[in-house]
């Protein structure tokens, strides 16, 4: 049996990332003393893998090792944004965890290790690829939500997110080793050809699909897989909340997409029925339980389970009784949102951080009071991502609402349409209620806000952005549409 | 382009008062004031187009067209008329505000806040797509938030804005949907397309829900009953801000959504039901509860309620004529109601107080004020001579017209009704205010404000006298655009006048303002009837309401999220459960066609044995020592099950695998408590348990249902390949060994290395722990068990002496054969793994590691290096990397043998593989020892067979 050597152009950025993971991990051991070696590398390792994802690949759609890794359009747009998001959140984070002691090369190593594997996960083209991918994310982010070792309520939030991701892998698994039983097949365009010339056994497939949900449901932390969102986003040192809130959501909507979309497109209307059930469910319940909470990352937790549902919706309009015309605006759409959640995110979660000291986390509703009489500009800032995440006009939000609203409505399901913004309603009373105590209440502590000046100025380049996106949707509108129109077709 | 400007301008006006506030209070003022008066300005430009010659002035660029949101602006007479009120009306705010505001008060805010609130409401007057206007919409509420909040020192002033925010803002964004819904049946999002397909509308069967949503956020800004409770409270915001917003403008906006869909979504039964029904509740129920506000701004704020529930009313009748009436209204109220508002300001100002109970008889101390007053509620009574009395006798013409249900008696009570408690509640602001006696008592000397306070109002006083004095000359043509542009279609033939002859509205007049009167000269009498009654409390009840959803939601998410992973767990499993169900349902159901094999014993015995061990591992789930080993069971048996399918191989790899793990569970279980806590026995929670037996059930039938089905089909099977091609290609009959070390040769280089660096991260945690805080806290732990007399058993340590050599020689042959049978480097060095850790087992760690010569580090690290090297020696001779070739050699004494350089590959596996499981359990039992507390043995086994008796722990 003669080896082949793959092309390894495609996966250039991958490779780059692995090699820097393992110099950062002989930076973490052998020049421990010097502190900024470690995140400046990592920072560095994230530029020049955008560098290389920006000019290496070609356009095309190209295929390699064995038609195991795609590098495409939608995947390599996914990438950027997802080194983006994981550098802000790193910057973010870095006084954090200074802050508390944990700023080690480990960490950063594992942010590193998580990037990868999400990169690998968006540029899967084959169930098991997808899956190394997905475990490569997923044991880093175990082990970052762990990484506070000494915090009872951080290891036990590890713990349930390891039990309850480890249950999911095996359901994802199972449902992948079911699809392989219908189709014979495991790379996504052999399983595609496989549907669409009807050689697969439909029942085992059908079972499959619903295995391989649970398992996306899971990392989507959409209901009713959704349990160990609030435990984990709460439990976690904040900055590695931040990260596990903000890129691995790209790659769980990449993951999404090469599954139901790129491999399983003929079943859609199967697919389509249950994740319109899970979005749904999300919606209804993320809304109504962020009502409760006082805590402002449990409350972030469950709004993002319903921004999670809402981006669902998205891919629930694509075929629309056989007719696939809407598709391609419909996935779009979801895109769109996700990076948009991703950006509002980043931007709340920042805020966390930023008033977060050493000894003091800032992580209740209530520390947030007189804001405006601390810093007005940040009151700003975080009013502008409270206002986009309720959906309010001129917010980067409204748009991304609007946009898959509009191809739900257009797909026919006017109910839908109605269910989501109904529940929107009722979630704009959380995310005002945030502007009112920063507005209207007296501040609880008057210390100044301590920050550094790359923290602050970056905030302020993300909460401006969403404003600013919000006025110019355009760019990001046509990125998402021409990346997936480039790859689907 | 000039329509854009006129919307573009209140919001570059908007910077100009926070830059300009350094320049003085005068300055800052005048800079508002300019930006206003341009705007208005350039509005008047288009007068005679549009009022005068019926025409539409459009403007617009694409700003979304993926989305059907352009920036379009049109402005016709619906349009033209309240650009008029919001510009005009708020040129007046802003002189007002100047002499209003105190010197603490921070005005460059005020002035900014203002011109944001103005610029949106514009935008929501002039856009020609719902999308557009739906932006503004929402941004009115928004800046409206933060006016109404102004005065943030007061508690009812937050509450205020809050409760208007909650609820202008949700009733928005259901608006949202429901122009969603308007865009999707018309085809497009602009309104100069939708308003030309109000047929295709009213037909369409999307029409209600979208009417219902549309209304909903027309009922909520317009504070429409049931939603009429906000607007009160929204009071405490300054003066100018009631003034402006509350009833000139941002309540306005609701009519204006209503009177611009009117041509489209009017007409029809639903929309007379639900509009001219709520109008009129919201009209008598304002007026009655105006009456007895002792507020002054609360007797204006419900006053406002109740004049816009009856223009909503005449909107909801849906006649032509009623429109013109509707429309003549709002101009007329704007301009009394505005100059009340400021009235009040005044009175507040000067007085110091807004009571109604601490005033009166100002109208000897404040006469010019208490002139404009009665002026303006004598029209507000609907007195004639005034514009509110034209307007009020068309809308009880139009009522007395109108039946309800076929009740024609019906519409013209209740608007009688409500006129009546308009002329009594005019009347009391008059009387009770400005005449009766003089009081000695105000928190202020009262007397009449500067110049700049009262003009404004003046000035629309002089508006309410002129109109009712020469309706058709004054608002005539102005109606008549309007009314237009609200029909959409020709214009009733009408003629505004003050006298109409003998008409039942006049009756129903003259009754409501002899009765008003009747009810205000006995006021103490009435006002005593009406503090017997009950009272409902809006704001409590939406606080109720508010209380209710946080404590539903609260145990709402108590319920599914109280920490408890079980709890998690179980959820997920019902769902994966349902979700199984529902795709079983859903697919056919026959039987599989594959033929089924006889029962052999074997397969029964093997069967009972795997349910056996895992019920036992069920029941004996507390002592967890039993349970690891009634598992191990379950893991035999399948490696019993391996072999009897023929396939030796895999269950080698079984075996091994299961030892290895069994001991390393053992080994982490000895610094865990051994029994898991009493709380989750099965008599502490039975139902959880019960809940959690089900549960397993449903998802293992479950399970077994679906390896069943799979398994009764015939399906592809890939192991077929590899048979075919395992000799040809790789040169082996041992297929796994083949696919492991040629057909995957990289990917098992790959799972090599993770091994590798599994181990030497499990060596660093360990090696980290033991130095550090968990180092301090394991060595003061003590075991929870007695410890063994016999540390190191005679017998053991002798058997594993003995078996080392042997275990080392089954490792070489199962290496060697491991090509063409089963065996192979990987299970070879499980197998040495096992034999070198019993070593350790036998003798204790410290004696073992004193003896042992190989660094396990460096094992794995060669171990790596050999299969690199293998792989890059084909590279060497010019073959693709781990490119594998073949050879047979035949030996004396051994006989033939192959030897493949997937040998070599093999053998780096096994160094690999050997290293770091030795390292992971070594470092393991190393802990143990750590906390152990003894010191080093010095033999290998407890008693020396050759010297006395010792014991090594004396």
């Amino acid at each position: 049996m003669n080896f082949v050597v793959p092309d390894f152009y495609p996966a250039a950025a991958e490779i780059f990332v692995a090699v820097m993971a393992l110099v950062i991990m002989l930076a973490g051991a052998f020049a421990r003393s010097v502190r900024w070696l470690a995140y400046t590398l990592t920072q560095l390792t994230l530029v020049g893998a955008a560098l290389i994802t920006i000019f290496v690949p070609s356009v095309d759609v190209s295929y390699t090792f064995s038609g195991m890794f795609v590098s495409d359009l939608f995947g390599n747009v996914l990438k950027l944004l997802i080194y983006l998001a994981v550098g802000v959140a790193l910057l973010y984070g870095r006084g954090y965890l200074a802050d508390r002691r944990m700023e080690r090369p480990e960490y950063y190593l594992l942010a590193v290790l998580m990037t990868l594997g999400m990169m690998v996960m968006v540029s899967a083209n084959h169930l098991l690829t997808l899956y190394i991918g997905l475990e490569m994310m997923s044991l880093a982010l175990y082990g970052m939500t762990a990484f506070d070792r000494d915090s009872v309520r951080s290891t036990e939030a590890a713990m349930k997110y390891f039990v309850l991701g480890a249950l999911a892998s095996g359901l994802l698994l199972y449902g992948m080793s079911m699809i392989y039983g219908a189709t014979g097949a495991l790379d996504f365009v052999s399983i595609k050809d496989a549907l669409y010339f009807q050689t697969a056994n439909k029942t085992v497939l059908l079972f499959g699909l619903v295995f391989l949900m649970a398992g996306i449901a899971f990392k989507l932390g959409v209901v009713p897989f959704h349990m160990w969102v609030p435990d984990v986003y709460q439990g976690a040192p904040t900055a590695v909340t931040l990260l596990i809130a903000s890129a691995p959501k790209l790659a769980a909507f990449a993951m999404t997409m090469r599954l139901l979309v790129f491999a399983l497109f003929e079943l859609a209307e199967q697919w389509q029925a249950m994740l319109m059930f899970l979005a749904v469910l999300s919606i209804i319940l993320g809304n109504l339980a962020a009502i409760a909470q006082s805590n402002i990352k449990r409350m972030l937790a469950y709004s993002g389970i319903s921004h999670m549902g809402f981006m669902l919706l998205g891919l629930v309009a694509g075929v629309v009784s056989g007719e696939t015309h809407n598709a391609i605006t419909a996935y779009s759409a979801a895109m769109f949102y996700a990076v948009a959640y991703v950006l509002m995110s980043l931007a709340s979660f920042g805020m966390v951080l930023l008033l977060a000291r050493a000894g003091f986390e800032a992580e209740e509703i209530d520390d947030f009071k007189g804001l405006n009489k601390r810093s007005p500009w940040f009151a700003a800032m975080m009013m502008i991502v409270m206002f986009s995440m309720a959906g309010i006009p001129f917010f980067i939000g409204f748009f991304a609402k609007l946009a898959v609203l509009q191809s739900v409505v257009a797909a026919g399901y006017v109910w839908l349409a109605v269910l989501a913004v109904v529940m929107s309603v009722i979630g704009a009373f959380y995310y005002l209620r945030v502007v009112k105590v920063m507005y209207f209440d007296a501040p609880a502590d008057d210390a100044p806000i301590h920050a550094p000046a790359e923290m602050r100025v970056m905030m302020s380049v993300n909460g401006l952005s969403i404003a600013a996106l919000g006025l110019m949707p355009q760019g990001l509108t046509y990125l998402c549409w021409i990346a997936l129109l480039a790859s689907l077709t | 382009m000039s329509l854009a400007l006129i919307v573009i301008l209140p919001f570059l006006g908007a910077m100009l008062p926070a830059l300009m506030i350094r320049a003085g209070r005068n300055a800052c003022a005048l800079a508002t004031g300019t930006a206003t008066l341009l705007a208005f300005a350039l509005l008047l430009v288009h007068a005679p187009a549009v009022v005068l010659r019926g025409e539409v002035v459009q403007a617009g660029w694409q700003w979304l067209p993926g989305l059907g949101l352009n920036v379009n602006f049109f402005l016709d007479g619906l349009g033209f008329l309240f650009a008029t009120l919001i510009l005009g009306i708020g040129l007046l705010i802003i002189i007002y505000a100047r002499f209003y505001l105190a010197k603490e008060d921070p005005m460059g805010s005020f002035y900014s806040y203002l011109l944001l609130f103005q610029g949106a409401m514009v935008g929501i007057v002039l856009s020609d797509n719902i999308l557009l206007l739906l932006v503004f919409w929402e941004l009115t509420s928004l800046s409206s938030f933060l006016l109404i909040g102004y005065w943030k020192h007061l508690p009812e002033g937050r509450q205020g804005a809050r409760m208007a925010l909650t609820v202008t803002g949700a009733g928005g964004l259901a608006m949202i949907a429901g122009m969603l819904l308007l865009g999707h049946i018309a085809g497009s999002y602009d309104l100069s397309v939708i308003l030309q397909h109000g047929e295709a509308i009213r037909e369409s069967e999307l029409y209600l829900p979208a009417l219902v949503l549309i209304l909903a956020g027309c009922f909520t800004k317009s504070a429409q009953f049931p939603f009429h409770f906000w607007l009160p409270h929204a009071m405490a915001a300054p003066t100018p801000v009631s003034a402006y917003l509350h009833s000139a403008t941002m309540v306005k906006a609701g009519l204006f959504l209503m009177a611009r869909m009117w041509p489209v979504l009017a007409g029809t039964e639903a929309w007379f039901y639900l509009v001219a029904t709520a109008g009129l509740l919201t009209m008598v129920i304002g007026a009655f509860i105006a009456l007895f506000k002792d507020d002054l701004k609360g007797l204006l704020a419900y006053s406002t309620v109740s004049h816009l529930g009856l223009v909503t009313m005449l909107f909801g009748f849906g006649t032509p004529m009623a429109a013109v009436a509707g429309v003549f209204h709002i101009i007329n109220h704007a301009t009394f109601k505005a100059a009340l508002f400021m009235n009040a300001g005044i009175v507040d100002h000067e007085a110091g107080t807004r009571d109604i109970r601490r005033l009166g008889g100002l109208v000897f101390l404040m006469p010019i004020s208490a002139t404009l007053a009665t002026l303006a509620a004598a029209s507000m009574a609907g007195l004639p001579l005034l514009n509110g009395f034209l307007s009020k006798e068309m809308m009880l013409h139009e009522a007395a017209h109108t039946a309800w249900a076929g009740q024609g008696w019906l519409v013209p009570l209740l608007a009688t009704v409500g006129a009546l408690f308009s002329v009594a509640y005019s009347f009391r602001y008059i009387l009770h205010v400005y005449f009766g006696r003089r009081r000695d008592d105000y928190p202020h000397p009262p007397h009449d404000p500067p110049a700049g306070m009262w003009l404004p109002p003046a000035l629309l006083v002089v508006l309410v006298v002129l109109i009712g004095l020469f309706p058709e000359t004054m608002a005539g043509t102005l109606v008549r655009a309007t009314a237009a542009a609200v029909i959409g279609g020709p214009v009733p033939d009408f003629h505004l006048s003050i006298w109409h002859g003998f008409t039942p509205a006049l009756g129903m007049s003259a009754v409501a303002v002899a009765v008003g009167l009747l009810l205000i000269l006995s006021y103490p009498r009435v006002r005593a009837l009406w503090q017997a009654g009950p009272h409902p409390e809006a704001k409590a009840m939406f606080d109720a309401t508010l209380g209710g959803a946080l404590a539903l939601a609260q145990r709402f998410t108590h319920g599914l999220h109280n920490g408890s992973l079980q709890r998690y767990l179980a959820f997920a499993v019902a769902a994966m459960v349902l979700a199984g169900f529902v795709a079983f349902s859903g697919a056919p159901h026959e039987a599989g066609t594959r033929a089924l094999l006889p029962m052999q014993p074997v397969a029964v015995v093997a069967w009972v044995l795997l349910l056996g061990g895992c019920m036992l591992t069920v029941v004996f789930f507390r002592k967890r020592l039993l349970s690891v080993l009634v598992v191990g069971t379950v893991g035999l048996i399948v490696c019993v099950a391996f072999i009897y399918l023929s396939a030796p191989d895999l269950a080698l790899t079984q075996i091994s695998v299961e030892v290895t793990t069994v001991i390393l569970i053992l080994l982490a279980l000895y610094f865990l408590p051994k029994e898991s806590p009493v709380s989750s026995t099965v008599r502490a929670q039975p139902l959880r348990h019960l809940r959690d037996a089900l549960l397993a059930l449903a998802a293992g039938g479950g399970m077994a249902a679906v390896s069943w089905a799979m398994m009764t089909r015939d399906g592809v099977s890939l192991s077929d390949y590899y048979l075919e091609n395992s000799v040809s290609g790789g040169g082996g009959t041992n297929v796994v060994n083949v696919i492991l070390v040629d057909f995957r040769g990289f990917d098992t280089f790959g799972e090599i290395i993770v091994l590798g660096i599994a181990a030497l991260a499990i060596f660093a945690l360990l090696d980290g722990a033991l130095h550090g805080r968990v180092g301090r806290r394991l060595s003061a732990w003590t075991p929870d068990l007695p410890v063994s007399v016999d540390r190191h058993p005679i017998i053991m340590v002798v058997a594993t002496r003995v078996m080392l050599p042997l275990a080392l020689l089954v490792g070489a042959y199962i290496f060697l054969r491991g090509h063409n049978q089963p065996g192979g480097g990987f299970i070879a060095a499980l197998v040495v793994s096992i034999a070198l850790i019993m070593q350790y087992m036998a003798s204790g760690f410290a004696w073992a590691a004193q003896r042992v010569r190989v660094k396990y580090h460096a094992m794995i690290g060669g171990g790596v290096l050999v299969a690199v090297a293998t792989g890059v020696g084909a590279m060497v001779l010019d073959r693709p990397f781990l490119t594998s070739a073949f050879t047979h050699v035949h030996l004396p004494v051994v006989g033939e043998f192959e030897l493949a350089s997937a040998m070599a590959f093999d053998a780096g596996v096994f160094l690999t593989v050997v290293g770091a499981v030795m390292l992971a359990l070594a470092n393991l039992s190393r802990m143990g020892r750590w906390t152990a507390h003894r010191p080093v043995n010095k033999m290998a086994m407890d008693v020396d067979p050759s010297a006395a008796p010792y014991r090594e722990h004396h």
